[in-house]
């Protein structure tokens, strides 16, 4: 690949998701696009960037930018987080909550694990204080191809082996003929998936009680960060609760978003901040 | 250090889960039947088992069945690792005693997490 395409890529993500493409992991580039540039017939990504200079287009290029953006995630791949939301901070959201009802938006949620692992969790949670209450767990990602995977519900043999004990596959999951496993329905309908970009607007969401953002916000520019995270905690509820992970460093990013005394690991929206009324 | 024994007729599986298995601090021996692992757990009984289904001489089931009946044969954690993947197996495997299962083909991290999800790391 030549250093132009590389630049030219690079900026065409930035634009579209906010991602600062390093130049020395120029691989992840070239594996994350080879999917596309197959199905085009492109021999190289200089071909694609030959053609998205010639032809403008911006769906493709939206495509493009969210094929770049990272999709790791696994089962109870951040469990104590997991443990926390359902322990603590839904308990403690649910005891100032009139209605009953909670919302929780996992944003960046690539294919879908992280809000089954949290729709399994209060599954299993029978003795909660949150029996009875009416939770809504929305998952956003960028990705159409990613959202496909997360609404269908439908893993490989790998995937179901990491992060999940046999007990819970086998008490959610069902075996499809292709081999994957497919969660089960009563799951499926506990989640919702919507295309979101993190770096708009999101209002259209309406508000939240929790925030789960985890290893989504590290690859954007500080600017990009600050403009994410701005526009998740314009969606937080007062005294909602915001979990990020450490490498997303939101510390003074938001005016008004403050590490959580009570919960380690979250930010907070202090609940005298009139800005965001009630969902 | 912990010792586990893996119970496969391949031998390429045996190495390869050995070696897997060894980087996670364990101590490792072998078996290529159910016989030969059971005579081996009452000579000394391992913490955890890695068991394939099916062997020759004594296929894994039977293996299990027979490794609970024995005098401290509940304390290793078993877990099965099988080509037999779908949910029948797998419910009957956890039936008969089995604490986790590893479907083949597995990787490294597969066996990280299965071995975490059992308290074994």
């Amino acid at each position: 690949m030549q250093d132009t395409t590389f630049n030219e890529i690079a900026d065409l993500a930035l634009r579209h998701t906010g991602q600062a493409l390093k130049a020395s992991k120029s691989y992840l580039m070239e594996a994350r696009l080879s999917a596309i540039n197959r199905r085009e017939s492109f021999a190289t990504l200089d071909d694609l960037a030959h053609c998205l200079k010639a032809r403008p287009n911006p769906r493709f290029e939206a495509e493009i930018a969210a094929a770049l953006t990272g999709k790791l995630t696994r089962f109870f791949g951040d469990r104590e987080i997991i443990d926390r939301i359902v322990t603590h901070a839904l308990p403690e959201r649910l005891k100032n909550s009139t209605t009953g009802r909670l919302r929780v938006w996992c944003a960046g949620v690539s294919t879908g694990q992280e809000a089954y692992s949290l729709a399994m969790a209060l599954a299993d949670a029978k003795d909660s204080p949150l029996r009875g209450a009416e939770i809504e767990i929305i998952g956003t990602d960028i990705s159409t191809d990613c959202l496909e995977t997360a609404t269908h519900g439908s893993y490989g043999h790998f995937d179901v082996q990491k992060g999940l004990s046999i007990e819970r596959l086998l008490a959610n999951f069902s075996r499809q003929e292709t081999g994957n496993w497919q969660i089960n329905e009563d799951l499926r309908n506990a989640v919702g998936f919507r295309r979101h970009n993190l770096i708009e607007d999101a209002s259209s969401l309406g508000h939240f009680d929790i925030i789960i953002c985890r290893n989504v916000l590290s690859d954007m520019t500080k600017g990009m960060r600050a403009k994410a995270a701005k526009h998740m905690s314009d969606q937080l509820l007062p005294g909602g609760l915001m979990f990020s992970a450490t490498t997303e460093d939101l510390n003074g990013v938001v005016e008004g978003l403050n590490p959580s005394r009570a919960v380690r690991g979250a930010f907070t929206r202090n609940r005298n901040d009139g800005a965001v009324a009630a969902a | 250090m912990k010792h586990c024994l893996i119970v496969d007729d391949s031998r390429v599986v045996r190495t390869v889960a050995g070696r897997i298995i060894k980087d996670l601090s364990f101590e490792v021996s072998e078996a290529g039947d159910g016989a030969q692992a059971l005579s081996q757990c009452r000579e000394k009984m391992p913490d955890a088992i890695l068991l394939d289904w099916n062997m020759p001489v004594m296929n894994g089931l039977d293996f299990l069945r027979a490794l609970r009946r024995e005098e401290n044969g509940k304390d290793p954690v078993v877990m099965f690792c099988t080509n037999e993947n779908d949910a029948e197996h797998i419910a009957e495997a956890i039936r008969s005693g089995a604490n986790e299962y590893i479907m083949k083909p597995f990787d490294a991290d597969i066996v990280e997490s299965k071995f975490s999800e059992v308290g074994l790391i």
